[in-house]
């Protein structure tokens, strides 16, 4: 046969598989049709795979190498979220990787020694007059004053709803970037320690005797704090792990190393937005509502106690025949 | 197919599950930025959308509806990738105009947590920021300059950005391309010339792609032009075969290109033809006739219009 005419006999098929490639997803095509395309695809295959020994001219090569390209992402195609395994990744897989992964340590004691540190020297007035306004500026500290002049009332719930959905796009926003930048573990850990030394100089002013706003804010930050603060130390930890896989790789290749630090962090996030939607929604009705503190206290110890509960009693290691048994 | 020419191009091969090799070709910075920009477009025509809805629910719903802006907000500033790209094979709307597809490295769909993940890391790929300050502008803006990405990228042989190789996948160009099939040779003299070229020549599956490859774009060529170019093939053929050494040139690459794709049996001098012969009864073959060509100077290069 010549290959003029090869073609023209193959043409048809190839411009129907083409045709097929256009039409409706799989999922909503007749079962005809799914046939009639695995039957045209594994023919376009095998020209392709023949293609040498026809001798086809390049350009006809050429063109297969796109049919064969299009046809196979029409037949594979993408897999879904696998919501079943989402339980199990947050309530089983996450908590034992957070007790065991050394990064989540590490930027838990670098996230609370930067804090409470900053917390000290922001609170010693008498040894340190100038480090909280250093730290947070005039302007902040000005606005953080008159934001908590008044005693919590409560305010107009629909303005609730309104911070709680703020909440959630700023700071869940804000752990995503300190996840992302640990990769490159220097923004990673820079962010971290610029959190806690805010956070931490803030929570230090405030806590200053002569400082008559202090009572208002921590009426306000108490019952959110736990699940906010924890949430932004498994953020940093998760990215840190990303970070510390290229430069440690255990025997792997750098980037076979990092892939699989993402793997595992995978769970991590989840954990994380989940505790940050928890706080939003803590930090967008409680917190600002005009309960008695003794309440919000009461949420904030049940809330480090659910989160020991979900770090130590589900993360601790089994052993691999208690895990089976 | 030749190796030699893979580190230089940017074609991924891809070996299937029914063990076929095919090529696509890698999506550069200058077909993905296109895609994100449109996407951005995308993204922000739809907030906008959302807003003025919000804001005419608003009267209504009050602070409930700013919340839903917020978390729609949220949702699309992190997740519009991932969703997109898991529940649309692997394009965005962008992707999908200027037709490539995220796949993994290894040719196979993505997954939802490859195509989330990825997208979350774009943070560091637009790093380092640049704040408008520098320009006389507000301090608050920052510009995001995608160096990282373009250094990964520049580094990487399949023009990945730091989100794709930590999620290990790939963007390839997923075009269509028009079946041409066998050139048309519109000089009959081409004809008449393979007649005249030994039946025993074979032609080589090199010299057969190299015939393609010239004949599917002499038309492009001036007439000077492809004398010129397929000098260095015609010379050696045309002392082989025996003909007038002032034949065309262009006239000879085309009778053979019309012996190799249009006249003869392919598998002829391939296949079948070797597996076929008795090498015993070889000397037995009619020799070939004596070439009677026809008038020498019909076969030179005609002058050009």
């Amino acid at each position: 046969m010549k290959v003029s005419q090869l073609l023209e006999q193959r043409r048809q098929n190839w411009r129907e598989l083409e045709q097929l490639c256009d039409g409706p997803r799989r999922s909503r095509s007749t079962a005809h049709a799914v046939s009639r395309f695995a039957a045209l695809y594994r023919a376009a295959c095998a020209d392709l795979a023949l293609a040498d020994a026809y001798q086809l001219p390049p350009d006809t090569v050429q063109y297969l190498h796109r049919l064969v390209g299009r046809a196979h992402n029409r037949l594979y195609q993408t897999k879904p979220f696998h919501v079943s395994v989402w339980g199990q990744a947050l309530l089983v897989d996450a908590p034992r990787r957070i007790f065991q992964d050394r990064c989540v340590q590490l930027a838990f004691c670098v996230f609370w020694g930067a804090f409470l540190l900053s917390f000290f020297l922001a609170q010693s007035q008498a040894a340190f007059p100038a480090y909280a306004e250093e730290m947070l500026s005039q302007e902040v500290i000005e606005q953080l004053e008159s934001n908590f002049s008044e005693s919590l009332r409560g305010r107009d719930p629909s303005l609730n709803y309104a911070m709680a959905g703020f909440y959630i796009q700023h700071n869940t926003g804000i752990g995503f970037k300190c996840f992302a930048s640990g990769l490159l573990v220097v923004p990673g850990l820079f962010i971290c320690l610029y959190n806690a030394a805010f956070l931490g100089a803030a929570f230090g002013y405030m806590a200053r005797p002569d400082v008559p706003e202090g009572v208002n804010f921590f009426h306000f930050v108490t019952a959110h704090g736990p699940f906010e603060l924890t949430a932004i130390v498994l953020a940093t930890g998760a990215g840190l792990r990303l970070g510390w896989s290229w430069i440690q790789t255990g025997g792997l290749t750098r980037l076979a190393s990092l892939r699989r630090a993402a793997d595992e962090s995978v769970p991590l996030i989840g954990a994380m937005m989940v505790l940050f939607f928890l706080a939003a929604l803590i930090e967008g009705f409680l917190s600002p509502s005009g309960a008695p503190y003794s309440l919000k206290a009461a949420v904030a110890i049940f809330s480090s106690g659910a989160l020991m509960f979900y770090f130590i009693v589900l993360g601790f290691p089994r052993s691999a025949n208690r895990a089976v048994g | 197919m030749s190796d030699m020419s893979a580190p230089l191009d940017s074609r991924v091969e891809i070996v299937t599950p029914e063990n076929i090799a095919f090529h696509y070709r890698v999506a550069g910075p200058f077909r993905r930025f296109p895609a994100y920009f449109i996407d951005l477009l995308v993204r922000w025509a739809f907030l906008l959308v959302l807003l003025i809805a919000v804001s005419a629910a608003g009267v209504v719903l009050g602070g409930a509806a700013i919340a839903v802006f917020l978390v729609a907000y949220f949702v699309v500033e992190w997740f519009y990738g991932g969703l997109f790209e898991t529940f649309m094979n692997g394009q965005t709307p962008g992707k999908w105009v200027l037709g490539i597809r995220v796949l993994s490295s290894d040719g196979q769909p993505i997954n939802g947590v490859q195509a989330v993940l990825r997208n979350v890391l774009r943070f560091v790929d637009m790093m380092p920021m640049v704040s408008l300050q520098i320009f006389g502008g507000p301090p608050l803006y920052v510009l995001p300059t995608f160096v990282f990405a373009l250094l990964t990228m520049t580094l990487s042989r399949r023009f990945q950005r730091i989100g794709d190789l930590v999620c290990g996948t790939i963007v390839v160009i997923e075009e269509r391309y028009w079946l041409t099939g066998v050139a048309r040779l519109e000089d009959a003299r081409a004809r008449q010339l393979a007649e005249y070229i030994p039946l025993e020549f074979r032609v080589s599956r090199s010299l057969a792609r190299a015939l393609a490859a010239y004949v599917d774009r002499r038309r492009f060529f001036s007439p000077e032009r492809r004398r010129e170019v397929a000098r260095h093939l015609a010379q050696p053929l045309l002392e082989r075969f025996g003909f007038p050494p002032d034949t065309s040139y262009d006239l000879v690459l085309c009778a053979l290109y019309y012996r190799t794709f249009v006249a003869e049996r392919f598998g002829e001098g391939t296949r079948e033809d070797d597996l076929g012969r008795n090498p015993f009864r070889a000397a037995d073959q009619p020799q070939p006739a004596a070439v009677v060509l026809p008038a020498s100077n019909s076969l030179a290069d005609r002058p050009g219009p």
